[in-house]
């Protein structure tokens, strides 16, 4: 056997069969060791979890469509390219437009965008339920939810109309002879309706209006005014009211204009109304394509913001609904300082492109400071516990010193030379740390984990350089805070064996 | 010329002299007994001869050169190198076991040899229990192990200091046995002991008293029985 062999030989026996006091030092050194890798982890990490944690105030950079071409995905996917792919946490399309919802006859602002996105650039989203996964399902804002008593689960039918007036449509065709019925607001909103049946090319062929309840004598004249209701026959819906200005009548694009019975223009407003709605389905003027579909509530959304009043829904769905594929903005959220994230900026506006970026100063900036001085506290924080570790190895082992003259006179009366006791103590020190260090970087993972996880809401990912530099720090720290021991060690007199102490 | 010889050696403890004026020498081979009541100076005359403690006065000699005024590196060299220590409170190492406590005292001396160790073990008569922690052990054993510790590097010189005050009858008669083996060899023997039969086992015999030496006693019978 060698005398290495027997030193390491020695130095773990006095570690496994001397337990008590050794587990009292080596769980210290773990402890110490699990604090130091720990927040080392955190300290490391913290930038990354501040970015985060700042990102959860919404999304620092902000892409909206140029003066002319429209935004759209392969746009924007285009303007991404300008940041690092590691940099870009996120980045979500927003499309804006109002849907109806029929059996309500209310319309609200919905927004198609893409959920897993919505998620990095907008973390303060809460939602009740699920976000959607499936198609036709929504994520409706909680003021919307109350008023309307929506639950998870819920169905809603919502509709998406636009109001124009498509060259070559020929309703004619369909509804010819038969009577069909609108409605509209006169004076004062009281209704008023109109019957009317097309002829086959889709001209007007007869029409009744019942205005009996617009003003007497006044309002009530366009039901029975002949030479106003004749205007109608022979034309083709859509209807408009001819302004009358400086420069003679004025008429809508591609409408039949109509004028109006004098002193009545809102009731003769009424029936052209009335006329088109009848129709179109509408009250104004045009032709109304309504796309209607069934959705499903997945998930109710607080933000505490304008954004319970919306309603949420893929930007598949809606682009479907609308047959329109633009976006109105895009929100990025990028992990970047505040001169690179300029610098991104200023590439993407700059670029042919023609997307215009802007950044949400607020947030980049609050950021560098309230970082710094969070690493200064866990630095502190590190610093303290080193000190807290070593005062306590340092005690515990001059317990181990004392506990252990009679052993320590004993190897010098052997010949143990002064220098072979402190190669002892010192084998024992390291490997104390050694073993509390592999202990303290495990532990001291999860501990970061742990907090990461309860303070910042996400997880860290293992460094594995973490591993050796825990395990050389907490042996530097035994031998060090062993240093003391070692003196009282050696200083030990070996006569004391023989007085038989 | 003497293998140990000390010359008007005192140790003094400020008013107390615990050693006073002693004069004594002893020759290689010889295996000499010290007596005397407790408080005469016998485990501070062995603490000087052992190189573990200096006489306030006076010259030790170990092979004709005097080491009384060495530094203390130096008397760890000699005591490591020339000296096997036996006591009376066994001193072993309490978490290692019988056979890695010989080899402690290699691991000192020069290289430690597991086989070697389990061979003095033999010699005195436990090498079964090799792998025993000194906790699983009886007094007499373990003063057993001390023996073969004490004998493991060959040393000149072993002291023994009350080697057998704390054993029975049977164990004191293994011990005895085994110094008969080593002064035999050719091993020379200092043995502190308060047992008549102890000493009687010896050539001779010193009687301390009040840190001086009363008498000597030359053991006519030795090597008779
Ligand atoms: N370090 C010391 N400081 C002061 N006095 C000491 C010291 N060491 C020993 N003495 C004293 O020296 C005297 C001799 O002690 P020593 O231990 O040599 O006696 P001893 O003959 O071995 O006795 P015993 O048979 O009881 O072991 C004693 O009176 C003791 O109190
Ligand atoms: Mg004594």
């Amino acid at each position: 056997m060698t005398k290495r062999k027997m030193f390491f030989r020695m130095i773990t026996a006095s570690l496994l069969r001397r337990r008590s006091r050794m587990l009292i030092a080596l769980l210290s050194i773990a402890v110490g060791a699990t604090i130091l890798s720990g927040l080392v982890t955190i300290y490391y990490d913290v930038p990354r979890q501040m970015g985060a944690q700042f990102r959860s105030y919404g999304a620092n950079m902000i892409l909206l469509p140029g003066e002319e071409k429209p935004l759209t995905m392969e746009r924007l996917q285009e303007a991404l390219k300008n940041i690092p792919e590691e940099e870009v946490v996120g980045a979500t399309p927003y499309r804006y437009v109002r849907l109806d919802m029929p059996s309500r006859q209310q319309s609200f602002i919905s927004a198609g965008t893409d959920f897993e996105e919505v998620q990095k650039t907008s973390p303060y989203f809460s939602v009740e339920g699920e976000y959607p996964e499936n198609t036709r399902e929504i994520l409706v804002g909680k003021e919307i939810a109350e008023t309307l008593g929506l639950k998870e689960r819920s169905s809603v039918e919502l509709s998406y109309k636009t109001t124009a007036f498509p060259a070559g449509t020929d309703p004619g065709d369909i509804q010819a002879g038969k009577v069909l019925s609108g409605s509209a607001e006169g004076f004062n909103k009281v209704l008023l309706s109109a019957d009317i049946v097309l002829d086959e090319e889709g001209k007007i062929d007869s029409i009744a209006v019942d205005a009996a309840y617009q003003t007497p004598g006044v309002g009530s004249q366009v039901g029975t005014d002949q030479a106003f209701l004749d205007q109608f026959i022979g034309k083709k819906p859509p209807f408009s009211l001819n302004t009358p200005d400086s420069e003679g009548t004025q008429q809508e694009e591609n409408t039949e204009g109509v004028d109006a019975v004098s002193g009545a223009t809102i009731s003769s407003q009424a029936v052209v109304d009335a006329v088109n709605s009848a129709v179109f389905g509408s009250s104004e003027g045009g032709v109304i394509v309504e796309n209607t579909e069934h959705f499903t509530v997945s998930g109710i959304l607080s933000t505490g913001g304008e954004e319970e009043a919306y309603i949420y829904m893929s930007l598949k769905d809606l682009q479907r609904l609308t047959a329109d594929e633009t976006l109105d903005v895009a929100e990025l959220s990028v992990s970047a300082g505040a001169d690179e994230l300029d610098n991104y900026s200023r590439a993407i506006t700059d670029s042919e492109l023609d997307i215009s970026s802007r950044l949400v100063k607020r947030v980049t900036r609050s950021e560098a400071s309230v970082l710094g001085k969070l690493q200064a506290l866990v630095f502190l924080v590190t610093a303290v516990v080193l000190l807290l570790t070593m005062i306590c190895v340092c005690t515990t082992m001059l317990a181990v010193v004392s506990e252990r003259r009679r052993e320590i006179g004993l190897r010098k009366a052997l010949g143990a030379s002064d220098s072979s006791i402190r190669k002892e103590f010192l084998g024992e020190g390291l490997l104390l740390g050694g073993l509390g260090g592999v202990l303290g970087a495990i532990l001291g993972f999860v501990f970061a984990q742990v907090v990461s996880i309860n303070v910042f809401g996400s997880s860290i990912t293992f460094q594995p350089l973490l591993l050796p530099a825990t395990i050389l720090v907490s042996m530097a720290i035994a031998a060090a805070s062993c240093q003391f021991p070692i003196k009282r060690a050696v200083a030990i007199d070996p006569a004391i064996v023989l007085k038989g102490e | 010329m003497a293998l140990l010889e000390l010359r008007n050696i005192s140790k003094i403890y400020g008013e107390l002299k615990a050693l006073d004026n002693v004069s004594i020498q002893v020759e290689k081979g010889e295996w000499v007994a010290i007596m005397g009541p407790s408080g005469s100076g016998k485990s501070t005359m062995m603490n000087i001869i052992g190189c573990m403690d200096k006489p306030s006065l006076g010259e030790v000699l170990l092979d004709g050169t005097d080491i009384s005024k060495e530094p203390q590196k130096v008397l760890t060299d000699i005591r490591r190198e020339k000296i096997g220590l036996i006591f009376q409170q066994f001193h072993m190492v309490t978490y290692l076991t019988a056979v890695e406590n010989v080899m402690v005292s290699q691991y000192y001396h020069s290289m430690p040899d597991e086989e070697e160790a389990l061979e003095a073990l033999e010699r005195v008569g436990l090498r079964e229990r090799a792998k025993h922690l000194p906790g699983q052990l009886s007094g007499g054993e373990q003063q057993r192990v001390c023996v073969a510790r004490a004998l493991i590097n060959h040393p000149e010189l072993i002291l023994a200091d009350e080697p057998t005050g704390n054993l029975d009858e049977a164990n004191e008669n293994i011990v005895l046995d085994l110094f008969r083996q080593l002064h035999d060899e050719g091993t020379t023997l200092i043995v502190v002991t308060h047992d008549p039969e102890v000493a009687e086992a010896a050539q001779r015999t010193i009687v301390l008293e009040h840190g001086r030496v009363a008498r000597e006693i030359l053991n006519e019978n030795f090597g008779k029985q």
